[in-house]
């Protein structure tokens, strides 16, 4: 009841840009109102079903809409884009911008991600079982805030400048998480109040230019940042969604190249 | 050897580049590696033998030089051009920007080899 | 009878310091001599006369060779392959003159394809660095008259502006700085003992790609906190704070910097973290910073770029309206990943300079080339349109390094029948619009 399933049907030669592909867009339609939706590939402008064998219908209560996607989808952007509820599963490798500016919902990839993954995200869940690009849950361009609430789970790695300017609230509880298997240089960097556990290594420039925030690196750091200041040692964090970690860790404060004083934070396991 | 390959311009490699992109003053002003100079003595070679450099991305044979600029030890430079990209790292890391300066690279003095034109090189592509 | 004829207060167009005082005299149509210009503009005076390097009609790959056509041939065919394209990328335009530029925004909207320029393989990333952070900036005839502190960051300007020092910022007497190279500090970062570091008051050589650590260190210690660490990217910590006590204690610093910074791990954040170094040492005095940029009119490019769809570079109008994402529309990746099905390029040599797997993708696809000399992309072009040279064959507008606009002279005729750049893009927007019914 309410599971929409697309299976790719032919390879775009080009870029395919696929944002009408979201629970919103597909609540109370019937599957030919699906298949005419709009898709641009190229400069070309085609509709959903030039690209997608479309099967069952979509729920008329958002929250239930399940949409499953099949095939390789490494060159079809944005899926997912401005969600607010519903569910969408993709059994393959995914394009740029998957789940960008989503504020509720959940997005499941069973494979790998490209770049800007969550980007803009303000809520919901997305989860990557492969690895991710650059950029996951980051800032688009010029913008000063990125991922504002919501959830990111990365089992494998994320590319570089995950979470830039990421801007949590906790006195408005917006809690915006990045849970990665590892990651490549500026994780967290300009992080505003983002929390981030990196369950393995991270590869340097970690929270960098931090005004405020957690990071935890439960791995190795390949090169630390000189302005992040030692100051102590702990054998479990509470985080500011409530979450709590236990593992020998060392605190460090910074990033101080940006304030002298600062509620930023970086664990680093030891 | 091991070293941190960098590219860049040169005074010589921007007088080739204006008109004779395809002359011998180009092969001349770009297909150079350069060497600091005490790293070029444990190459054993004299100046101007050619040289392999090889990366992760291609491997391409260029002249020996020591560098005028240095000391820098452990970097070898390359000036900008089809020799130089030919083995740099084209990852951009989601910035369209190359990283044509930082590429881990390994050097080796070859017997024989020649050292191609630009023409050559980019023909090779095809 | 031999015509001489001689110019004065001639622009070069060759780098971004866009010198305004060259002299050059001609002999009939031919350049005979140039004054005042560094070896590099010197040679690109004298390429515009005419000679085996130069194409004097345009050219199109027939059977595997280039032949000569003519014009309609040759303009009918390249408006062909951009009004049939589904994703046309076009990249260069940073050594011609504003005209063209504004007009290649009107073709690849009109064709619904990708626009480029040569800034997302140079100073894009300070570019994505000043929408992060802002740019605080001069001009340069601001920092030859008042700064005495001059530092050279990932930029060795003997080699690649090689008349800077001598204008701007270091030999030149300025209004407060009438002692010239005596009145000022030069301190140049940089991993290797550069040209311009042998001449320097302070040569800093940090560990390759390290620069991020060495300006986030340099702005904690400004900020007066103890660091607990011995050295920082290479760099005994007794010499950052020597540098930092210098950094605060100037008069008028200027940071210059170039790929040094943007080219190496990082990138844009290099600079990032570079502009808000110099933003946060106006706490103790004042300072600036200026891009060294390379193309004579890359800064143009982007300028007019922005002025016409809001964005510098990186620009995609499949949809009808312009996005910008270096990263997703930068010509590398785009070539890179194959998303493009036509190149057009425009005063530029991709072939010579994109990295090799780039490279092999642009050749697999039909290719155009606006260019007046033979080069790599030329020569493997499919169509070869020869423009008159900008800055010498005809006139236009540049912007300098600091966005000071500097009008182009035309000091001779380019060869007969050859268009500017500007006429040559006009003529592909007429017909592309006649193809696709507009």
């Amino acid at each position: 009841m309410g599971k929409i399933e697309l299976t790719l049907k032919k390879e775009p030669t080009f870029s395919l840009e696929a944002e009408s592909i979201n629970p919103d867009n597909f609540k109370g339609k019937t599957q030919k109102d699906i298949g005419n939706l709009i898709i641009f590939h190229g400069n070309e402008k085609l509709t959903l079903k030039d690209f997608f064998d479309i099967k069952g219908t979509a729920a008329n209560n958002l929250n239930e809409i399940e949409i499953v996607i099949n095939g390789n989808l490494s060159k079809v952007k944005r899926i997912g884009e401005k969600m607010s509820g519903g569910t969408i599963t993709i059994n393959g490798d995914m394009g740029m911008h998957v789940g960008n500016t989503m504020n509720g919902g959940k997005i499941v990839v069973n494979g790998n991600a490209a770049d800007w993954a969550g980007a803009m995200m303000e809520g919901g869940e997305l989860e990557i079982t492969g690895n991710a690009g650059n950029y996951v849950g980051a800032a688009y361009r010029g913008n000063w805030e990125g991922m504002t609430n919501g959830v990111i789970k990365v089992k494998g790695s994320v590319g570089y400048e995950s979470m830039i300017w990421a801007r949590g609230s906790t006195p408005k509880k917006r809690f915006p998480k990045l849970i990665c298997g590892s990651a490549g240089q500026f994780l967290g960097l300009h992080n505003h109040g983002g929390i981030i556990i990196c369950e393995g290594n991270a590869e340097a420039r970690v929270a960098a230019d931090q005004a405020r925030g957690f990071v935890v690196v439960k791995g190795k750091i390949g090169r630390m940042m000189p302005s992040f200041k030692k100051i102590g040692e702990v054998s479990e964090i509470e985080l500011p969604d409530g979450e709590k970690i236990s593992g020998k860790f060392v605190e460090y404060s910074g990033d101080h190249a940006t304030s002298s004083e600062t509620k930023g934070r970086l664990f680093v396991a030891r | 050897m091991e070293f941190f390959l960098t590219t860049g311009r040169t005074i010589d490699q921007g007088v080739a580049l204006e008109g004779e992109k395809l002359g011998r003053e180009n092969i001349k002003a770009c297909a150079i590696c350069e060497f600091d100079k005490d790293d070029f003595a444990k190459l054993d070679c004299m100046i101007g033998t050619p040289v392999k450099v090889t990366t992760k991305f291609g491997e391409i044979i260029v002249y020996s030089q020591i560098s005028e600029q240095g000391p820098h030890p452990g970097i070898i430079f390359i000036p900008m051009g089809p020799w130089a990209n030919a083995v740099i790292d084209s990852e951009t890391y989601g910035t369209g920007m190359p990283s044509y300066k930082g590429t881990e690279a390994e050097v080796e003095v070859v017997k024989s080899g020649r050292i191609l034109s630009a023409l050559e090189i980019i023909k090779s592509y095809k | 009878m031999k015509k001489f004829k001689s110019f004065e207060d001639v622009v070069c167009p060759f780098c971004g310091t866009l010198c305004d005082d060259l002299k050059i005299i001609l002999e009939d149509n031919k350049i005979v001599e140039v004054d005042n210009a560094c070896a590099i503009g010197t040679a690109k005076f004298f390429s515009s006369n005419v000679s085996e390097h130069r194409y004097t009609t345009p050219m199109m790959r027939k059977n595997g060779k280039l032949k000569e056509v003519s014009w309609d041939e040759a303009l009918n065919k390249a408006a062909e392959l951009l009004a049939n394209a589904k994703r046309p990328l076009s990249y260069g335009w940073s050594s011609t003159e504003c005209d063209a530029q504004r007009k290649a925004v009107e073709l690849m909207e009109i064709c619904g394809g990708i626009l480029d320029n040569t800034a997302s393989v140079c100073h894009g990333p300070s570019i994505l660095a000043i929408q992060d952070v802002g740019c605080p900036t001069s001009t340069l005839g601001e920092y030859k008259n008042r700064a005495d502190l001059v530092l050279f960051w990932g930029s060795n300007p003997v080699h690649a502006h090689p008349r800077h020092m001598s204008r701007y910022s270091d030999f030149i007497r300025g209004y407060f700085r009438i002692d010239g190279h005596l009145d000022r500090t030069i301190i140049v970062v940089d991993p290797r003992t550069t040209h311009t570091a042998q001449m320097a008051d302070m040569h800093i050589r940090l560990n390759p790609g390290e620069d991020y650590e060495l300006f986030n260190a340099i702005r904690a210690m400004c900020r007066g906190v103890e660091l607990d660490i011995k050295e920082v990217a290479g760099v005994p910590i007794k010499k950052v704070k020597e540098l930092v006590e210098i950094l605060k204690s100037c008069k008028f610093g200027v940071l210059f910097f170039g790929l040094g910074l943007t080219m190496t791990k990082g990138k844009h954040r290099n600079v990032d973290a570079g502009i808000s170094l110099t933003r946060e040492l106006n706490d103790h005095t004042k300072f600036n910073l200026t891009p060294m940029r390379g193309h004579y009119n890359v800064s143009g490019a982007n300028i007019v770029f922005t002025w016409s769809t809001g964005y510098p570079y990186s620009i995609d109008f499949s949809k009808d309206y312009p996005r910008y994402n270096p990263g997703e529309f930068s010509a590398v990746d785009v070539l890179k990943t194959n998303d493009f099905d036509v190149t057009l390029v425009v005063a530029s040599d991709p072939a010579s300079n994109f990295p090799k797997d780039a490279v092999i993708n642009m050749l697999k696809k039909p290719l155009i080339s606006v260019e007046p000399h033979k080069t790599p992309t030329s020569e493997m072009a499919d169509i070869v349109l020869p423009p008159a040279i900008a800055g010498i064959e005809c006139e236009g507008t540049a912007y300098r390094m600091d966005k000071v606009p500097i009008r182009l002279r035309k000091v001779k005729n380019a060869p007969e029948g050859c268009m500017t750049d500007a006429e040559i893009v006009e003529k592909l927007i007429e017909k592309v619009k006649e193809l696709k019914g507009e």
